[in-house]
């Protein structure tokens, strides 16, 4: 179907006061010789039967909309099968720019340029659908979390292959005595609920169930992974939820704390072991009468675990209960720097205090003797070192490490070489070192992809991208991490989590089949589409792809796996030869947007200064900036991209050979807390942009003109003013030499 | 409509706090409170009694009273002083919640044939004011409006903790912020003065047997109510009253200040805007420093 | 010295707390205190404290009962009851200082014998077993008097101008102390409490 672009401006809400619309239609007939209507409210009913009335009648296939910001009002301008093209005149030009204005109006004008010619320049989406897709998830792991995301995946509807390394079910949690409680009151430890979940999952005839086996190799992608177990047996499957859980810290690296000196120094796990067997002896054989607990052993302690594991706390104060309950006149200690207890689980603190057991804010400085144990706690509260014992026994709070390897393969060297650089793929300041946590160990899925085995962490060594943003998401499309392999948590949280990590297997199920991308472009129907007679090898695209999308063929030319992709652009954007494009985004579209501003003749004292806003974070800011009516430079012009990532360097010397200015890169922070919503899509456009000093040079221009500022999405009070200190930086270096060639 | 409640003076009412007995029995009948005291009422043990005598000693002096006051009746104990309705209130609910003491208690009045089931109500006098009573019938016996006098009103402690906020009290007011005594000043035309330090503490009788660790603090006070421009301090409380009155030379020669402000009870001010007699009937002849714009009115 | 509660071997022996929680008015709350600070901070004269309540209630976790019965915590108490309203975990925290000052009194501390509260509250309780009701004048009489002869002359006549306005004012009466009819029924009672006391150690 032939494309009719027709444009549509909207004169409500100030825009036709504040702008000449007789110059903007102009804009539209006489440069882009089409067809241009103006209404004085286009988002209300009359106003949209006018689009309509063209659509229907088959003069326009394609609108573009010169109204509000493309964030708002997307309910009301949504045609079928198709997505308008929105060219922002209210939050980004009349309402951070003075009305009547000659510097407002070119602005405006200007806009409607970039975004006629990005219509100009899109094609429909045609969506991968090709062969089968399979709705069988697959989840690693048979102790509670993974067990719980069996059971809801089931009750969605789905089929479910679990696979459990040992021979039997449960994990560490099946052998536990009671459990921290999960309902209210909060008040008493609760019974162990995996033998009732195991049934379940075993009775289940929706649950492929397969027990001392491990996944030998995966490949693939979403909606068609190729799973293989270790006795030979291969599998399709939809989705994978990651449930390999956690392992507890390494007490023989604790003797400072008397581990291994005493037989009665336990961790809480062997404490555990002792209460499930039902009466606590000290090794010795007797029944203990003092017990006192150390929480944050090798926790929080940058010589071991650097974090928190957040589950200690509780445990302490359960067991410390059933040691109390089990005999009232036992004295239980807990030796604590901070009493985390998250949520409710306040209550159970104060149960702990009811039953009579005694906190003591502290670090344990010493453990001395191997009966009669003397445990010298600096005492916070009482202001002085404090000998306590002697003591029957001593349970250190251990933490957990994540199992994001397999502690019992052998480490690749070539995944822990990747997996260095994917913890911490971008250049960080000062001297942080997140690889010593990373757990030692073999890959868990043998992932068999470009980008290597393992699936990538967060520093310490988690199975996630972004605990608050991306919660369950892996940085590999389609696996879904929960419970204690992705963050520390107890049962109640791993509970919550394996539902979460299934609705996100399904998602990515179900998108995939329809070919289109999950969060954060979640729909999206593009994707990478790589011109081969073009392509040099260079392997870019395989390498920076932030969710290892991209393979090698046998020679070396990249194949995409477009249901692993996120859509973020950031092979585009990698691309030296401009030949990775999406049917709607490409470089191109980019740099005739860029090209459609007129650019005034040095002498008019009009500098033009290109802005590369990232639509995530730094483009919504930028429309707050408008609604809350922060005024900035109207010298600026704002093109949206995906992810700073999908900028590819050949923009920046486009917009300086057609007489820019300045070009400002705006997205959002990288580095190892990132806000990049494709994780180091914004770190590699930093990586881009340290190497383009070169390319300056090479034009005899000054490296002051580019800049890149760091953008979030609470930034709209502070980017009107660095956008204004930008330009007058900009200012002072004079204008391009290149203006007017 | 008048009401007969049983009425404990406490021991202030007889010494220290006279001032406060005499203008409470003079504004309650107009309020249609009648009062009938405690048939020979003994001391409740204020803040010391425990220390001496132990907790179930302490609480057998309350006992006593409670036991006579039920023995009259069952109408309501209502009490004016703030220890005597902290101890006499905590007594009576500890009874109400705990089997073992009222057994013990009860085992201790029974050498003398008496006994408390702790079936009464004990309630500040300033409570029974704010629920009962109600402001609008204070302000209807308002004949004389104390316009133009400026008070600053000091609660205390004991008469709004720990208890003023409770079921039992009727969550009659705030602990940290209570707003029923500038309402009584109001209530009598009077302009209440925003002192913040309604509820800082006079030291008790730590001040009394300690002056100096308690001084300071009623320093405070006064110099709070001074930069206000207080014309007179206003307090429910027998020994705050006494406290800040009688210690103002000493403060002055300690500190080097010149304090000379009336302290006064909410019920002689009440005496006084209801008409009555502003010595027979409010006491202004027993405050130590005497208000000449309140003695004008 | 006449020692009722029990006097831990080590730090953090329980048996002091125990004895606390199960012995002391309000004791059995004291167990809920997570060392938060708000009666420490709270309290109009917690500057004139050795230790404050929040350090004594670790005190008497970490078993130092001495300490806690000399700690002059207990007896700087001005009953405000600040601290009991605005506790969070509802430690009634007043309470529990009487009735640990009254331990250290029963139990024959040196610090109890010569604490100005202690000896205000022998006078205090002496006028209200002997008349029913507390004379000022006696209770202050005596009170200074427990310091001897001439420290008693001295509070005496410091306090003169104060006593002359107060009878002035006739809010000090000048003949023999106010009393209750049945003194005698009063001190039976008394006594008998004392005894019940004695024998289970607490009232509640």
């Amino acid at each position: 179907m032939e494309k009719k672009i027709g444009a549509y401006l909207c004169s409500g809400c100030g825009i036709g006061e504040a702008l000449d619309f007789k110059a903007l239609e102009g804009v539209v007939t006489k440069e882009f010789k089409k067809p241009v209507k103006s209404h004085e409210c286009l988002c209300g009913e009359a106003g949209l039967a006018v689009i309509k009335a063209d659509m229907e009648a088959g003069e326009v296939t394609l609108p573009v909309i010169g109204a509000c910001s493309p964030r708002v009002m997307t309910d009301r301008f949504m045609f079928p099968g198709m997505t308008p093209i929105r060219a922002n005149l209210r939050e980004q030009v009349i309402w951070s720019h003075p009305a009547g204005d000659e510097d407002t109006q070119m602005l405006g004008e200007d806009v409607l340029r970039m975004f006629m010619t990005q219509a100009t320049k899109v094609n429909t989406p045609v969506p991968y659908t090709e062969g089968e897709f399979s709705t069988t998830i697959l989840v690693v792991g048979g102790g509670f979390a993974g067990l719980t995301a069996a059971r809801e995946a089931v009750k969605a509807g789905h089929d479910v292959l679990l696979v459990e390394k040992k021979a039997t079910l449960g994990g560490h949690a099946a052998s536990w005595s009671a459990i921290v409680p999960s309902k209210p009151p909060y008040h008493d430890p609760e019974s162990n609920p995996l033998p009732k979940l195991i049934e379940e999952v075993k009775a289940s005839s929706a649950i492929r169930l397969v027990t001392g086996a491990t996944v030998t190799k995966t490949s693939g992608m979403p909606g068609k992974f190729q799973v293989e177990l270790s006795h030979g047996s291969t599998h399709t499957v939809g989705a994978i939820v990651l449930a390999t859980g956690f392992r507890p810290y390494d007490a023989t690296k604790l003797s400072h704390l008397g581990y291994g000196a005493s037989p009665d120094v336990v961790t809480n796990v062997e404490m555990e072991a002792k209460l499930s067997a039902g009466k606590v002896h000290t090794h010795a054989g007797a029944a203990p009468k003092s017990v006192a607990f150390i929480q944050c052993a090798g926790s929080r302690d940058p010589n071991h675990l650097p974090y928190c594991s957040s589950v200690c706390c509780s445990v302490s104060l359960k067991q410390a209960i059933q040691l109390t309950k089990a005999d009232p006149d036992v004295m239980v200690y807990v030796i604590y720097e901070e009493m985390r207890t998250p949520g409710v689980t306040e209550e159970f603190y104060r149960a702990a205090q009811e039953a009579g057991v005694i906190f003591m804010k502290g670090r344990a400085s010493k453990v001395e003797g191997r009966h009669g144990i003397t445990v010298t706690v600096a005492d916070a509260l009482l202001q002085q070192d404090v000998p306590l014992g002697p003591l029957d026994m001593v349970v250190l709070a251990t933490g957990m490490v994540p199992n994001s390897t397999d502690p019992d393969a052998p480490a690749q060297e070539y995944g822990a070489e990747l997996l260095n650089a994917d913890i911490n793929p971008y250049p960080t300041e000062g001297d942080y070192k997140p690889a010593a946590s990373v757990p030692p160990g073999g890959s868990l899925l043998n992932l068999q992809y470009r980008q290597g085995p393992h699936l990538p962490m967060l520093a310490d060594g988690f199975s996630d991208s972004h605990y608050i943003c991306f919660p369950y998401e892996t940085r590999r499309t389609g696996i879904y991490a929960c419970g204690p392999v992705r963050r520390p948590m107890d049962m109640g949280e791993a509970h919550e989590d394996a539902m979460g990590a299934v609705l996100k297997a399904i998602q990515v199920i179900r998108n995939a089949a329809e070919g289109m991308a999950v969060h954060p472009r979640a729909g999206d129907l593009s994707y990478p589409k790589i011109n081969l007679n073009a392509c040099t090898k260079c392997r870019r695209c395989t390498v920076e792809c932030p969710f290892g999308a991209i393979d090698e063929d046998e020679k070396d030319y990249p194949v995409v796996n477009p249901t692993r992709c996120r859509r973020c652009g950031t092979c585009m954007g990698a691309c030296p030869v401009r030949t990775i494009s999406f049917d709607n985004y490409t470089v191109e579209m980019l740099s005739s947007m860029v090209k459609a501003v007129n650019i005034p003749d040095e002498f008019d004292e009009k500098p033009r200064i290109l802005i590369i806003a990232c639509e995530n974070d730094a483009y919504p800011a930028l429309d707050m900036a408008g609604i809350a009516g922060h005024q900035y430079s109207s010298f600026v012009r704002i093109l949206p991209v995906r992810c700073l990532g999908s900028m590819s360097a050949l923009l920046i010397s486009d917009a300086l050979s057609v007489g820019y200015d300045g070009v400002v890169l705006m997205g959002c922070k990288p580095g190892d807390d990132y806000q990049c919503h494709f994780v180091k899509g914004s770190a590699m456009a930093k990586e881009r942009l340290s190497k383009i000093s070169d390319t300056l040079k090479s034009m005899q221009l000054e490296v002051e003109r580019v800049t890149m500022v760091d953008a979030s999405i609470a930034d709209s009070a502070r980017l009107p003013k660095v956008i204004d200190e930008l330009v007058a930086k900009i200012n002072a270096v004079g204008p391009n030499p290149f203006k007017g060639f | 409509m008048s009401r007969t409640l049983t009425y404990y003076p406490g021991c202030s009412s007889q010494a220290s706090a006279v001032h406060l007995d005499k203008s409470l029995r003079a504004i309650l009948p107009p309020l249609g409170v009648q009062l009938r005291d405690i048939d020979d009422w003994n001391c409740c043990g204020a803040s010391v009694g425990h220390i001496e005598a132990g907790h179930l000693a302490n609480s057998a002096l309350s006992a006593r009273n409670l036991a006579n006051a039920k023995a009259a009746g069952p109408e309501d104990v209502v009490t004016p002083c703030a220890a005597c309705y902290l101890n006499t209130h905590y007594v009576n609910e500890s009874i109400r919640g705990s089997e073992q003491l009222k057994g013990d208690l009860n085992e201790a009045l029974g050498v003398v044939g008496k006994s408390y089931d702790g079936s009464l109500h004990v309630r500040h006098i300033c409570e029974l004011l704010v629920t009962d009573v109600g402001l609008d019938a204070i302000k209807a016996q308002v004949k004389k409006p104390l316009t133009g006098l400026k008070v600053a009103g000091y609660v205390g402690c004991q008469t709004v903790r720990p208890f003023a906020n409770t079921e039992r009290a009727n969550k009659f007011d705030s602990y940290d912020d209570p707003t029923f005594l500038d309402d009584f000043t109001q209530a009598c035309g009077a302009e209440a003065l925003p002192f913040k330090m309604r509820t800082h503490c006079c030291g008790g009788s730590v001040s009394v047997m300690s002056p100096d660790k308690g001084l300071h603090l009623i320093k405070e006070l006064l110099e709070e109510a001074q930069k206000l421009g207080a014309d007179v301090i206003s307090t429910p409380c027998p020994l705050c009253q006494t406290n800040v009155e009688m210690y103002q030379p000493e403060i002055n020669k300690r500190f080097g200040t010149s304090f000379n402000i009336p302290v006064v009870f909410y019920s002689q001010l009440m005496a006084v805007a209801f008409g009555l007699d502003p010595v027979k009937d409010a006491g202004l002849d027993q405050n130590i420093i005497k208000s000449d714009k309140l003695l004008g009115m | 010295m006449n020692a009722l509660s029990p006097t831990p071997s080590r730090a953090y022996d329980l048996n002091f707390a125990r004895y606390v929680y199960e012995n002391i008015d309000g004791g059995e709350r004291l167990r809920m205190c997570m060392q938060c600070g708000a009666c420490s901070g709270s309290c109009p004269i917690g500057q004139q404290m050795d230790h404050g309540p929040r350090k004594l209630f670790m005190m008497i976790r970490a078993g130092m009962k001495e300490a806690v019965l000399t700690s002059n915590t207990i007896w700087n108490c001005v009953s405000c009851y600040n601290c009991v309203v605005r506790c969070p975990r509802k430690v009634p925290i007043t309470y529990i200082l009487h009735d640990l000052a009254n331990l250290a009194v029963r139990e024959g501390f040196d610090a109890a014998k010569k604490a100005d509260n202690a000896r205000f509250a022998k006078a205090f309780m002496w006028s209200a077993r002997k008349y029913g009701r507390t004379d000022e004048r006696l209770v202050t009489g005596i009170y200074y008097f427990s310091f001897g002869l001439v420290e008693g002359m001295k509070r005496g006549m410091g306090n003169q101008k104060i006593a002359l306005n107060m009878i002035k004012t006739k809010r000090m009466h000048l003949g023999m102390p106010h009393a209750i009819k049945a003194k005698d029924e009063l001190q039976k009672i008394l006594a008998k409490a004392q005894e019940i006391q004695d024998r289970h150690g607490k009232g509640a």
